[in-house]
């Protein structure tokens, strides 16, 4: 009972970025929406792709025969 | 047991071929010495009847058991500056008109192994007295006992492949683990006759290592050696495309992470390892979009069981072969990288997003560079070169609850590319996952900062902008900490 009014107390007292870091004032919200937009709609699926590209070209190269 | 050789020219190398019996293959190591040190070296020291775990590993499994008769012992070449002499009766190293310790004069050693052929067995030699060897080259402190003096030499470790029981590959995975032992106490050390035993399911036994490995094997020795290795392998262009541009940034942004590469070239049937690079003298020209990193590397430093180290090797032609002809490569990189190369190679469409909040240069104007570090090596990096940093983003950097690994990618102009300053520094999670939309922790320009909180990943409010105080400098230092810069002898 009394490990889980510690615990309790220890997340209640977490301390969020903004009071860690002073000065902060949030980012334009439409800047981080396209951001993430941009993320979403182009870059991950792109990541993606590629690293699934980049996984069948590493095992048809897993074969190579190395000797000199 | 000991033997001063003072060498004034290299032709004096020559003279290894008469202290030396003929089962070390004195004439053709002189030879390659001759060519390939530096005139530095001044002095050579040959310790005789020297126990070299690496021979004896290979000499309990393998020599031992022909017909023919193998010594058990290696001579141990050592190299030295000018200052230094031998003093025989006590066996005493002497350095003078310096005040520097033994080891500022120490340039590695050499093991000759008594085989016959390919003799050269585990070298660590400093790249500062490699002829032709200049850039910047992954390394660790290697530690030597000789006469009772303990020094060390900073390099990366090389051999001739045995031939017999061991090739190319075999000395490649070689290299890169007894330097990960060297500089990591994380990982075990393994000698060159428990690579061979690692690349197989089995027993392989007598000379079925002789023949060759697959790049499947070699991705198994990092495995057994408790590394993560990721196998890159170059995408095929249809012919008259431009090449796999993604595959050769990659190469660079791990080698520049300082985690040395095994690198396949497929037509040659060869591998090595990737261990350095030398930036070109002057910028890439524009190309109408960003430049990486890569596009100003004007040639790579290679460990090549048929060379002495740090061969250097153009980026785009040249003879024995270039970085052209790599493609493949596994790096070994430690458990908490999830987030690949391939993942950041994509991020700089969105990156410029922020481009206007932060004053990035314009895309024609840029150039990218991308590397791995950890969350300690940045903060400091960043200790270091506090009086560049607004105190509040030294406090954020401190502060963030960073990752064990970081990526970090640093927006130069052309201008500031040469003088080694940078305009802006994205500082992006390693253990990200593939589909996290805002990768980041931290993304910070000269006057302006984004902190981003990964405890409230979906989070608007999560997200903050931080106005800093213009540094009023022509940049911040390039954060060039990873790889060693070599000093030419």
């Amino acid at each position: 009972m009394e490990r889980k009014e510690s615990s309790q107390m220890s997340s209640s007292n977490e301390k969020s970025l903004f009071e860690m870091i002073e000065g902060l004032t949030p980012l334009d919200p439409t800047l981080l929406a396209e951001f993430k937009d941009e993320m979403t709609r182009e870059v991950i699926p792109e990541i993606v792709k590629v690293v699934e590209e980049r996984r069948l070209a590493a095992a048809e190269s897993r074969e190579w025969q190395l000797k000199c | 047991m000991y033997e001063w050789l003072a060498i004034n020219s290299p032709a004096d190398l020559a003279q290894l071929k008469n202290l030396i019996p003929g089962e070390y293959e004195p004439a053709k190591v002189a030879d390659k010495l001759a060519i390939g040190i530096s005139g530095a070296v001044k002095g050579v020291l040959i310790e005789r009847y020297y126990v070299d775990k690496d021979y004896r590993s290979t000499y309990y499994n393998f020599y031992s058991k022909m017909g023919m008769r193998y010594r058990t012992d290696c001579i141990r070449l050592h190299f030295f500056d000018e200052t230094v002499s031998f003093e025989q009766p006590l066996h005493r190293l002497r350095w003078s008109g310096s005040p520097n310790p033994l080891q500022d004069h120490y340039f590695g050693f050499m093991v000759l192994r008594p085989t016959g052929i390919a003799t050269i067995g585990r070298s660590v030699v400093s790249p500062d007295v490699r002829s032709g060897c200049s850039g910047f080259i992954v390394s660790a402190k290697h530690k030597v006992h000789l006469l009772g003096y303990t020094l060390t030499v900073e390099g990366f470790p090389s051999m001739d492949q045995h031939i017999d029981i061991a090739v190319c590959a075999h000395v490649a995975c070689w290299a890169i683990l007894r330097h990960y032992s060297e500089r990591y106490f994380t990982y075990c050390e393994f000698l060159t006759h428990d690579i061979t035993m690692m690349a197989q399911h089995f027993d392989p036994g007598g000379l079925v290592p002789s023949r060759g490995l697959q790049v499947s094997h070699a991705e198994r020795v990092f495995q057994e050696a408790g590394t993560f290795p990721v196998h890159v392998t170059r995408s095929k262009s249809p012919s008259g495309a431009a090449v796999d541009g993604s595959f050769y940034r990659q190469l660079g942004a791990y080698l520049e992470s300082a985690f040395p590469l095994f690198a396949a070239m497929h037509d040659k049937r060869h591998a090595v390892a990737v261990v350095g690079y030398e930036w070109r003298q002057r910028v890439s020209p524009r190309n109408g979009g960003v430049r990486y990193a890569w596009d100003e590397v004007e040639s790579i430093v290679v460990v090549d069981d048929n060379h002495l180290p740090y061969l250097s090797v153009s980026a785009t032609a040249g003879s024995p072969y270039s970085a052209q002809d790599i493609d493949a490569f596994i790096v070994a990189l430690p458990e908490k990288v999830f987030y690949p190369a391939d993942a950041v190679d994509k991020l700089e469409p969105a990156l410029f997003k922020f481009g206007a909040l932060l004053g990035l240069p314009a895309r024609e104007d840029t150039i990218l560079r991308y590397f791995i570090t950890t969350g300690s090596a940045l903060r400091r990096f960043v200790r270091e070169h506090e009086s560049e940093f607004d105190p509040k983003l030294v406090d954020a950097v401190m502060v963030l609850p960073l990752a064990q690994f970081v990526w970090i990618v640093e927006f130069a102009t052309e201008a500031q590319w040469s003088a080694g300053r940078i305009t802006a520094r994205a500082i992006i999670d390693a253990t990200a996952s593939l589909r996290d939309p805002t990768p980041l922790w931290l993304f910070h320009g000269q006057t302006t900062a984004i902190v981003f909180d990964r405890q409230k990943p979906n989070d608007f409010n999560g997200v903050g902008v931080l106005a800093l105080s213009d540094p009023g400098h022509a940049g911040f230092s390039r954060m060039v900490q990873n790889l060693r810069s070599t000093q030419t002898k």
